[in-house]
């Protein structure tokens, strides 16, 4: 049998399966990048996944900070470093094409919600891409921001002129993106304040064929909205040459004159459309219709995880991790001090930034730690989950490796009361047969080996050894754990393992991920927001 | 040092409340729970209070008119019933250092909920509620109809009398029956299932672990469907008696690669012989091997499914390991789940990197599995129920096909044992000589795989 293993013909929807085993992987001419078909286009950074093949593959990314790629367009030829398996029609899971519409008033929520499941759905594979109607309004009617056409029923015939062709224009995009880029989910992100407009979406795809689901973000809690309000006031397009205060009041306007027009889905008249109801970001989640199938399964379990989050997520390297791969030395003095210049510049860092949980050493011995949790609170209320690991904001839990020396590396943070967690799948990336071996001595010894690896780095794997993509199916577990805490995460691991959260977090390529740099002199910090996520570096220093 | 494959467990302790009348599947959905929840090491268990009823009340006289609400006696049994089956779980979680315990039985008045609730606040367990509601009334008939094989309460009585008899005990349930809502129970951790997945509400889901568990529940799926499980056909090192490697198959190894279509046709029957399979493989030559005579086009190959890495031992025999490394040996002997290969991994580690492939693999209809001896041990223990300290030592021999039917409440296990010699790759525990012993001694410990194989 052909170490090419999974080429084949299945029956269903005749779709080919290419699983990604040993089998090397290109990316041939006939894959390249389509023309830009759609109208709103957001290119903040060079493109670095669409170069076209044939270029210079190796290409290093020094510069691993800035906005991550979540917005961007996908080239036909690239891949989530999630994805289990890849398709002629480009289609995974049996899904079909699926169009993810979402529903509720300003300040709900939406862009997040669309940005961070476009993130994970593009994690796992699936051609997914955000459309997000504000920008389709500010690219036709800019100088015309009036609340009017905001309103279902606009008073002018020219507002409703403008927002109808608006949401054309943004509907004929998404049909774009399904026929000619091999689309599966397209999110379109809008208020849809009316049965109408939802009924309309609802057939205008199932005509074609068009699997169609709502998700509806609904808050019942008046300080979400009022937090939401303040992140739009600071940070949306629309006001990004406004005063703060003008800002907010705009907005808190729109919402209001929005507000008696909207009519929450459930009517009897919806009774046929499948839809998503997500309560307060996830308190409460509820299916209608919803024998989806396993893709719009793990959305939910996705939306069950997510969380707006106010902690970051910091990577470090362990110190040494050069060493053989079956070898387990302790930390020598140099890795003792590296550790403790982490652990110090970490507390420093956090401490600037109004974190308040890190104990002082003094303080901790006063009070005999650790504490034991005690019930003290009435049974007749409900509290916080106890025992479970970033439900409190103001938190950090480190997560590393079973090995010895990273153990070791935590011993600084554990000593300051920090949960450590020690995870097996976080283990460097096992080299196989050219573990300790050079890229010149691999290119030597297995030049064949060599050439399918320099074509796909990602996926190739040498005899014995793990893949790229081995270790994002092994991490997937603790991604949608991550993504459910709410504090700060401080990841210490080798950078083979650091490369495939950080691809996942910034949306990266596969084809970029093996080559993203670490460097063991500073720590990654990755901030939430709702329209991406960046990424800065904090220097190592020495406090001593 | 504890590792756990799903969530941070060390301090998560669950209480599953299931809810719901009587055939609304709540046996079924607790059982999967624990089922793989167990197997990924996280301590689970059912408590039944259906069991602990018929412990004090017996089964002899139990008919309908037990369950009415006025019938002072029932009530008596009932709740001394659910007393019993709580105490038991809240001493299994303070003995036992439980994680998640399931508490089946209707708990269908808020009454009794709200004792629950209070219990495990109480003691620092959070609850969690799962409700299965039902109202279509063809779901709950197909439930009825299996009254006769999934209810203790009917095994020796007669058909027409169990279904009337049991029509009639849903009715007095449903007089008292208060469902969950969004706004009554708005504060609780509350999943409610309606007609199987029609609709769902999901309230308040606070751990990870949690959010697994419904997760899991909602891909749980009742197709009939089947699952073959075959090792590689013997390899070269098989024949030295070396363990890992990558090397290819033996001359009998490709015997039986070419006689696995033929195999496979028989297990599925004349009628479905034309169902098409899904094929898994793992990385490695000898099980790729294996599948390239199979006609089917649909083959992945996973790492995931590689055979355990044995580190620096790869490519030893078992005599040259003792010899070398004694105390290994012995250590790995001594709790083979555990046991680490140096540079290497234990049955725990493969259970943690199949994980993320058993999702994929409950989604999947009809598949044919083809990879290694410990990995199909971890497999084979997931379908089955094999409890970890006997897992790695089960027998499964070469050259032969295992087909799994799981049913609602058990697994149908089938083997067709090819007519084809291949070398024993057991290992008992204590020596380094392979080969299952002729005394049988601890053959009772290893779940025996070939008796009642069919031979072709």
């Amino acid at each position: 049998m052909s170490s090419g293993g999974a080429v084949i013909d299945s029956d269903d929807e005749g779709e080919i399966f290419n699983g990604f085993g040993s089998a090397p992987m290109s990316r041939s001419t006939s894959q390249q990048r389509t023309s830009k078909r759609w109208s709103f286009h957001n290119n903040t950074r060079p493109n670095l996944m669409d170069m076209p093949s044939g270029a210079e593959l190796k290409r290093r990314l020094s510069d691993i900070t800035g906005a991550d790629n979540v917005h961007e367009e996908m080239a036909l030829s690239v891949l989530g470093g999630g994805q289990l398996y890849s398709t002629e029609s480009g289609r995974l899971f049996h899904a079909g094409k699926i169009i993810i519409s979402l529903a509720g008033l300003p300040g709900r929520g939406k862009t997040h919600l669309s940005v961070s499941l476009t993130r994970y759905l593009r994690w796992l594979g699936v051609k997914t891409h955000s459309f997000h109607l504000s920008n389709y309004r500010r690219a036709s009617a800019e100088d015309d921001l009036t609340h009017d056409l905001f309103v279902p029923s606009p008073n002018t015939s020219k507002a409703n002129e403008i927002r109808k062709k608006i949401v054309d224009d943004c509907l004929s995009d998404i049909l774009n993106f399904f026929k000619n880029d091999k689309g599966q989910v397209a999110i379109y992100d809008a208020i849809n304040a009316l049965p109408e407009y939802r009924i309309d979406i609802h057939q205008r795809f199932q005509k074609l064929n068009i699997q169609v689901l709502f998700i509806e973000s609904l808050v019942t809690d008046d300080s979400i909205v009022m937090k939401n309000m303040e992140e739009a006031a600071r940070s949306s397009p629309d006001y990004s040459s406004w005063d703060y205060d003008k800002a907010y009041k705009d907005y808190s306007e729109r919402i209001k004159t929005l507000t008696p027009y909207y009519k929450e889905m459930g009517d009897s008249i919806e009774s046929n459309l499948s839809y998503i109801k997500f309560i307060n970001f996830g308190e409460r989640i509820e299916l209608h219709n919803s024998n989806y199938g396993y893709l719009i399964n793990k959305v939910v379990f996705y939306l069950m995880n997510s969380r707006i989050k106010v902690g970051s997520v910091f990577f470090a390297r362990c110190y040494k991790n050069s060493v053989e791969y079956s070898e387990d030395p302790p930390l020598d003095a140099e890795g003792l001090q590296y550790s403790k210049n982490l652990a110090s510049t970490l507390f420093k860092h956090l401490t600037s930034q109004g974190k308040t949980y890190i104990k002082e050493l003094n303080e901790l011995n006063e009070k005999h730690r650790p504490l034991e949790p005690q019930r003290t609170l009435s049974v007749d209320e409900r509290h916080p989950a106890a025992g479970v690991d970033g439900v409190d904001e103001n938190s950090l839990v480190v997560w590393t490796s079973v090995k010895q020396r990273t153990i070791q590396t935590t011993k600084f943070f554990a000593e300051r009361n920090v949960k450590i967690r020690h995870r097996i799948q976080l283990s460097q990336k096992n080299p196989g047969v050219v573990s300790g071996l050079t890229d010149d001595e691999i290119e030597e010894k297995y030049p064949d080996e060599y050439k399918h690896y320099e074509r796909d780095p990602y996926h190739y794997r040498f005899s014995r050894a793990e893949s790229y993509h081995d270790l994002a199916i092994k991490i997937e577990p603790l991604i949608l754990e991550m993504e459910r805490m709410s504090g700060d995460i401080l990841i210490i691991a080798d950078d083979t393992i650091l490369k495939v959260f950080y691809g996942y977090l910034m949306s990266c390529s596969c084809y970029d991920i093996p080559f993203l740099n670490f460097s063991t002199n500073e720590i990654i910090e990755i901030k939430f927001n709702a329209y991406s996520n960046s990424a800065t570096r904090i220097p190592i220093v020495s406090n001593d | 040092m504890p590792v756990y494959s799903i969530s941070h467990v060390e301090n998560v302790r669950v209480c599953v409340v299931m809810v719901g009348l009587p055939a609304r599947g709540k046996s079924l959905i607790a059982q999967k729970i624990v089922r793989y929840l167990s197997w990924l090491s996280i301590k689970s268990k059912c408590f039944n209070v259906g069991n602990y009823r018929r412990e004090i009340a017996g089964v002899e006289d139990i008919n309908a008119e037990f369950f009415d609400p006025n019938n002072k006696e029932g009530l008596k049994f009932r709740r001394e019933a659910i007393n019993l089956a709580i105490q038991d779980m809240m001493n299994w979680f303070s003995n036992e250092n439980g994680v998640v315990g399931i508490l089946d039985a209707t708990n269908s008045t808020r009454e009794r909920r709200d004792r629950i609730l209070k219990l495990c606040r109480e003691n620092l367990i959070e609850p969690m509620f799962l409700e299965s509601y039902c109202d279509d009334q063809d779901l709950i008939l197909q439930n009825i109809l299996d009254v006769k094989t999934t209810s203790p309460d009917y095994v020796d009585k007669d058909i027409d009398f169990a279904t009337s008899d049991f029509l009639k005990r849903i009715n007095y349930y449903e007089q008292t029956y208060e469902t969950m809502d969004q706004k009554t129970d708005s504060e609780l951790t509350f999943i409610k299932l309606v007609n199987v997945n029609t609709q769902i509400i999901l309230n308040r889901i606070e751990s990870y672990l949690e959010s697994r568990i419904v997760y899991y529940v909602m891909n749980l799926h009742i197709k009939p469907r089947c699952i073959w499980l075959s090792r590689h056909g013997e390899s070269a090192y098989n024949l030295t008696g070396q363990i890992g490697g990558d090397s290819d198959l033996s001359d009998r190894g490709m015997r039986y690669a070419k006689k696995l279509p033929e195999l496979v046709l028989k297990s599925l029957g004349e009628e479905n012989k034309h169902t098409n399979l899904t094929i898994w493989t793992s990385t490695l030559k000898r099980t790729q091997q294996t599948a390239s005579f199979l006609p089917y086009k649909k083959k992945l190959q996973w790492k995931a499914l590689d055979e355990l890495d044995a580190g620096e031992c790869d490519g030893m025999t078992y005599e040259e390991i003792e010899k070398e490394f004694p105390e290994d040996f012995k250590a790995r002997d001594d709790d083979k789940y555990e046991y680490r290969y140096k540079g290497g991994e234990s049955y725990r580690d493969i259970v943690i990197r199949l994980e993320p492939i058993i999702m994929e693999l409950e989604r999947q209809e009809n598949i044919l599995i083809i990879t290694h001896q410990a990995v199909l041990r971890c497999l084979y223990a997931y379908f089955m129920n094999v409890p970890q300290e006997e897992s790695p030592w089960m027998s499964i021999p070469l050259h032969t096909l295992i087909k799994l039917e799981p049913r609602a409440y058990s697994t149908i296990v089938s083997r067709i044992k090819a007519d084809i010699p291949a070398v024993s790759t057991y290992k008992e525990k204590g020596t380094s000589q392979l080969g299952e012993s002729i005394t049988g001694k601890n053959i009772s410990k290893s779940r025996d795989l070939i008796k009642d194989s069919d031979v072709v």
